[in-house]
């Protein structure tokens, strides 16, 4: 009798252990994912940095194909510091740097010349109808791209996991005052799509593995120095290095 | 084939060494794969203080497999170990010859992700690190344990 029970108990014990660790993993994802959206998003260390009087341009970028013609750009076009940003809508650390980004240009307005490239990555279902729709909002206004974008980031987890993330696409077309008929045409043409293409070739042929990748002037930086005070100190040396005047 | 290696007339018995070290391992695995999926979906930035290129792995066109990220199906498996492992403490021997495979599975994956981020991303993860590892030292626990039998029957 005392023998069957003890077996009975330790059968059970396996399945009590599973179940506790089993709990307690689903405890831990609720307690990751409350900090994670108590904590802002944009925080990155700065271990690493690169020394713009030592960091050599990337050739296969020099060589690469222009993408889309025109560029998306902010800044002046003849500006002598190029920041090249090649990211895709559904990558979360993109979300992240997003506003730093916007940060930047608004800090530094005509001094720099900052081009967005779409970088839709294969493993991301949803990234590559998110480029075109940025594209297709752009199509009809050139700064509705960067409302357009503003939207698609900001919202990133909304739509990221909707099925409906089509119509939500439209619905923020609507937000940004867009002739909505009209976009619906562009994303289903092939202009907006092209645009998007034309990037993901150029990205593929600069060897860019991952996203976000930012280049200032041709030279990449590391996703760690991606910060305001990272690209601030990156962005004046290069400013400097052009400005005339003694050296 | 690792946890086969008793003669059929012997009663088999598992020192409990071997899966004390296979739950504590898995353990240790389902902590940092589930860690790694979180910051996947949530998209928060993965601390990078002891190698460099954390988020040029993690944002590769490898950490996701038909949509699914790979920190999710490794949670999934170090979950399945631990409860393969805990069976396996009432001598088991299904349950410890699964765990085996498993752990052989597991081991193989994670060479071939060390070998991506050594060879093809040029960045390391310190995360992937820690899974990759915890995976080979379950893979090793496993073999041990089989070696262990012959040794001891020899």
């Amino acid at each position: 009798m005392a023998n069957k029970k003890t077996k009975e108990n330790s059968s059970k014990g396996p399945i009590v252990a599973i179940l506790v660790v089993v709990i307690l993993t689903f405890v831990g994802i609720w307690w990751l994912n409350e900090s994670r959206s108590a904590t802002p998003r944009a925080t990155v260390n700065q271990r690493t940095s690169v020394d713009p009087r030592i960091a050599v341009p990337n050739p296969a970028l020099l060589r690469a194909t222009q993408g889309a013609v025109p560029a998306n750009f902010l800044g002046s076009e003849t500006a002598p510091v190029v920041i090249e940003e090649f990211a895709d809508y559904q990558c979360g650390a993109c979300a992240n740097v997003a506003p730093i980004l916007k940060e930047i240009n608004s800090m530094y307005g005509n001094r720099i010349k900052f081009v967005f490239r779409n970088f839709p990555l294969a493993s991301f279902d949803k990234s590559y109808d998110a480029a075109v729709a940025a594209e297709a909002a752009g199509l009809q206004d050139r700064n509705k791209f960067w409302e357009m974008q503003n939207q698609i980031f900001k919202n990133q987890r909304i739509w990221a996991g909707s099925a409906a993330y089509k119509t939500l696409f439209e619905d923020y077309a609507k937000l940004i005052g867009l002739d909505v008929e009209r976009f619906k045409a562009d994303v289903a043409g092939i202009s907006a799509k092209s645009r998007v293409d034309a990037d993901l070739q150029r990205a593929r042929d600069s060897g860019i593995t991952s996203t976000p990748t930012v280049f200032i002037n041709n030279v990449a930086i590391p996703y760690e120095q991606l910060n305001v005070a990272g690209l601030q100190s990156l962005i004046n040396a290069e400013l400097e290095r052009f400005s005339p005047g003694p050296k | 084939m690792v946890g086969i290696g008793l003669d059929k007339e012997e009663p088999w018995r598992l020192p409990v060494i071997f899966p004390v070290f296979a739950v504590l391992l898995s353990l240790v695995g389902l902590a940092d794969s589930v860690y790694l999926t979180v910051n996947h979906y949530t998209g928060a930035p993965v601390p990078c203080d002891l190698v460099s290129g954390c988020e040029k792995v993690l944002s590769s066109d490898y950490s996701v497999i038909s949509g699914i990220p790979i920190s999710a199906m490794g949670a999934i498996s170090y979950l399945l170990a631990f409860s393969l492992a805990t069976f396996a403490f009432n001598q088991n021997r299904l349950a410890w010859r699964l765990f085996s495979l498993l752990a052989l599975v597991m081991a193989g994956f994670s060479l071939w992700l060390i070998y991506l981020q050594a060879f093809v991303l040029g960045a390391f993860c310190q995360f992937c690190l820690v899974s990759a590892g915890s995976s080979i030292l379950l893979f090793l626990t496993a073999l041990i344990s089989a070696t262990h039998k012959k040794l001891t029957s020899n």
